[in-house]
């Protein structure tokens, strides 16, 4: 090779070099941005994805893909947990139960976003414009400390489905109110005023056996007042215990107590076992199945849109059924009232426990995916998405959105949304939480099917979390 | 020394060629190690990995060498088994002596802890014997359901009658299904509001019915779902010995003027007795790790809870990965104990048949 040759080849190594920056530079704004995420298979993550792929335009100008997993609710938390535990690191964003935190946290696959709260004033305003209760319970963990980690995705709260055509038919109001001197509940406002002592009435006064009169028809099949969740799977009958237990003034085991707070005597005191009583109490007015120990919340749906049953509480995250006629046979005859509540001093308390779910970021995002992500959440939590989402069929926390007066006439449930946002509590986040959760649940099935009464269930759950926490050092 | 003869011998320990899988064994344990007791974890592994490569590499160059073809052939079986299969086993009998959990990530020795805890723990304990004591039930009772429908079934099946062609695929449906879908279906079929069962007792003998609201109900739906689905199985193992069994013994017996019962126990039976006891050894381990009709139809309630579900709960809800361990080698200890002690009945009877 001549020295002129060398020459020519290392200013042709250099013009090629220079160009390729060039392109880099002009093409570096433009980068093609991934993010993607693991959510149940459901109405609001399909209306989210939609709507990403048909509003979305990301300020930074780079060509951002939400590429959106869907998995069946069934699989989701074995999904989701396969995925984080086996280190594959695909995920972005995740849908996550808020009880999900701790556990994921503590394992390092859940990204904290107070640093990026921090750095993005705008950011900051967005999340914390989240209704301050919706916000504790999906974002924070330890349960209500400022460690932030989640936004939502779906609100939900436990919400009281009825029927109108039934509770507000004249001789079933006459019967009624000849029967417990009270007038049987039938607009929302009336549905609002319940306690669970009506609701106990409204069980025991609908319950008809086959060939009787139901609204001045005779029935085809047994009927019945009242369905709420008492099933054995997952945290089925626990989210509803537990809102009654608060309501009574009781407590669950209170993890923002810890590690003063006690298992043993609060889980198991007087109040507590008086509200699981009432629980339990009100299992004969309900549909059969009740007594099986499979009675979920997808059950108690089903049997309400099947017309068997008056009234019942369940997640606004099923409602969406109950008025579609294609599967309800109570679709334009629905009217819907907050969960029922207990008289304290003449007024009524109405502790819930919280539904729906957060989604959140993970550890291995990348800055440039982070950036891109906040950007993304900003959006979806912006006043005219969340807007959309609630006429779609979705809920939003969001205070200017769901204070609207339109936002009501979105859904029929959506008249009990913001009253009851006030109400609710979660259930503990810390990395314990299945653990907890599986042996409650066992037990609360036993008392269901009537294999124990409410005193030796609470007692041996108390027991199974003192010992627990203590080991874990949650308790001392 | 004849070519062969030199090319049988094995290197000496000390010479550095391919073929020296003393040296390679060696090599991989000094470099394993301390490897293993002063890399992380994460590198240790690889490292690890790599001799273990290095050694099957030496073995496989011995045995062309050598011209051990025979190993060689079953040498990519032998390592697929090993991937697959040995290492997972080995791997999780080394997690049972630690505490690992699947979702944090921290890992510490602790012995015999997760077995004694698995075992005799006041708390964690009595849920795993109960779990046992259960699925020792559903061995018992599904097994025995299947072999006696599948038995019976079998003997109508290898008569000829009319459409017996489209009945015995109509009767082999079952078990073609997903599970889910079977266990889905018997939900509904088992529903006091929804299910035909419970209309049908109701509008018979008057009152509620609710087959699942007792154990006893409940075990019974389990049971009959799983009959339902895997008898299927057991006739057509039973039905291709029936069909094995030649002609002109039944003719002979014929002759012979043999009653029906005779005939049964000295001809049938023996054709059909090896199929019978593989159906039952197949049948056994499956019911021994009876979990998806229990998830689908009750949750584990009424006290239907099964040790596999258990395990389920344990390794993958709770993310207790030794823990579940340990339970898993506990059952894998029944279990190989349970099939050789059949193995050994099955073979003594052989041997008194034979002699």
């Amino acid at each position: 090779m001549t020295a002129s040759s060398t020459i020519k080849h290392a200013l042709l190594a250099a013009g090629v070099a220079a160009s390729l920056v060039t392109l880099g530079a002009t093409w570096a704004p433009a980068e093609e941005v991934t993010l993607t995420m693991a959510v149940p298979d459901w109405p609001p993550t399909r209306i989210m994805k939609k709507f990403f792929d048909e509003q979305y335009k990301p300020k930074s100008g780079n060509h951002v893909v939400l590429d959106v997993d869907f998995i069946p609710w069934p699989d989701f938390y074995t999904r989701v947990n396969a995925s984080l535990t086996s280190g594959e690191k695909k995920y972005n964003f995740i849908v996550s139960d808020s009880q999900w935190l701790g556990a994921f946290v503590e394992g390092g696959y859940y990204r904290k976003i107070n640093d990026l709260l921090d750095a993005d004033p705008e950011f900051k305003k967005t999340v914390l414009s989240v209704h301050p209760a919706v916000l504790a319970a999906y974002s924070t963990y330890p349960y209500k400390s400022k460690n932030y980690y989640g936004f939502p995705q779906f609100p939900d709260v436990l919400v009281n489905f009825a029927r109108k055509d039934v509770l507000c038919d004249a001789t079933e109001q006459k019967s009624f109110m000849a029967k417990y001197g009270k007038k049987l509940p039938c607009t929302g406002e009336e549905l609002d005023a319940m306690t669970w002592d009506d609701f106990r009435n409204v069980g025991e006064f609908f319950r008809r056996k086959k060939g009787e009169m139901l609204a001045g028809k005779p029935l085809d099949d047994d009927f019945y007042g009242i369905a709420y969740q008492a099933g054995k799977g997952y945290d089925f009958a626990s989210m509803q215990i537990n809102g009654m237990i608060w309501q009574m003034g009781g407590n669950i085991w209170d993890e923002t107590q810890a590690p003063t707070g006690q298992a043993e005597g609060v889980v198991n005191s007087p109040v507590a076992v008086k509200a699981l009583e009432q629980y339990l109490g009100m299992i004969e007015y309900m549909p059969p199945v009740a007594k099986t120990g499979t009675m979920d919340i997808f059950k108690t749906d089903e049997l309400f849109r099947e017309g068997k049953v008056a009234m019942n509480v369940d997640w606004i995250g099923l409602g969406e059924g109950t008025i579609d006629p294609k599967i309800s046979k109570v679709a334009d005859k629905l009217v819907v009232g907050m969960m029922p509540g207990t008289l304290v001093d003449g007024k009524l308390v109405r502790w819930s426990n919280i539904g729906g779910q957060p989604f959140v970021l993970t550890t291995w995002t990348t800055p440039l995916q982070t950036k891109e992500a906040v950007e993304f959440v900003k959006w979806w939590l912006s006043d005219d998405i969340q807007r959309q989402f609630a006429a779609a069929g979705g809920q939003s926390a969001i205070k200017s959105v769901y204070e609207d007066p339109k936002y009501v006439t979105y859904r029929p449930w959506n008249r009990a949304w913001a009253a009851s946002l006030d109400w609710q509590k979660d259930v503990w986040h810390v990395p314990q939480f299945f653990e907890l959760l599986t042996e409650q649940q066992d037990q609360f099935d036993l008392a269901i099917t009537g294999e124990q009464d409410a005193k030796t269930t609470l007692d041996n759950i108390a027991k199974f979390q003192q010992n627990l926490l203590t080991e874990a050092g949650l308790i001392q | 020394m004849s070519v062969t003869q030199i090319a049988r011998t094995s290197p000496a320990l000390l010479v550095v060629s391919p073929d020296n899988w003393r040296l390679a064994i060696a090599v991989g344990l000094l470099v394993s190690a301390p490897a293993v007791a002063a890399l992380p974890p994460g590198t240790s592994f690889w490292v690890v990995g790599a001799m273990v490569a290095l050694v099957a590499a030496a073995f496989v160059v011995n045995a062309w060498r050598r011209r051990y073809y025979g190993g060689l052939l079953v040498a990519p079986a032998i390592a697929v088994l090993f991937v697959m299969n040995i290492f997972p086993l080995l791997w999780s009998l080394g997690l049972s002596f630690f505490a690992y959990q699947s979702n944090l990530q921290s890992i510490r020795f602790v012995g015999l802890y997760n077995y004694t805890k698995v075992l005799t723990n006041e708390i964690a304990a009595p849920d795993n014997w109960n779990a046992l004591v259960n699925t020792g039930m559903f061995v018992v009772l599904t097994v025995s359901a299947q072999m006696i429908v599948g038995f019976l079934l079998a003997m109508m099946f290898a008569k000829e009658f009319p459409l017996r062609r489209y009945l015995l695929i109509l009767v082999l449906t079952p078990m073609m299904l997903s599970v889910v879908a079977a266990g889905v279906f018997f939900t509904y079929y088992y529903d006091p509001t929804f299910g035909i069962l419970s209309y049908v007792v109701n509008s018979i003998a008057g009152g509620q019915f609710i087959l699942m609201s007792s154990k006893a109900g409940a075990v019974a739906g389990i049971v009959f779902a799983d009959a339902w689905m895997w008898s299927p199985f057991v006739m057509l193992l039973v039905l291709a010995g029936l069909v094995s069994v030649p002609k002109y013994l039944y003719e002979a017996a014929a002759i012979d003027r043999v009653s029906a019962w005779r005939r049964f126990w000295c001809i049938t039976f023996p054709y059909i007795r090896g199929l019978l006891m593989l159906a039952l050894l197949f049948r056994t381990i499956e019911a021994f790790k009876l979990a998806d009709l229990v998830i689908l139809l009750t949750k584990g309630g009424n006290d239907t809870m099964t040790i596999s579900y258990q395990l389920i709960r344990i390794a993958n809800e709770q993310n207790k990965t030794s823990e579940g361990a340990a339970i898993s080698y506990v059952m894998l200890f029944m279990v190989i104990v349970l099939t050789n002690l059949y193995l050994y009945l099955a073979n003594r009877r052989n041997r008194r048949v034979e002699t």
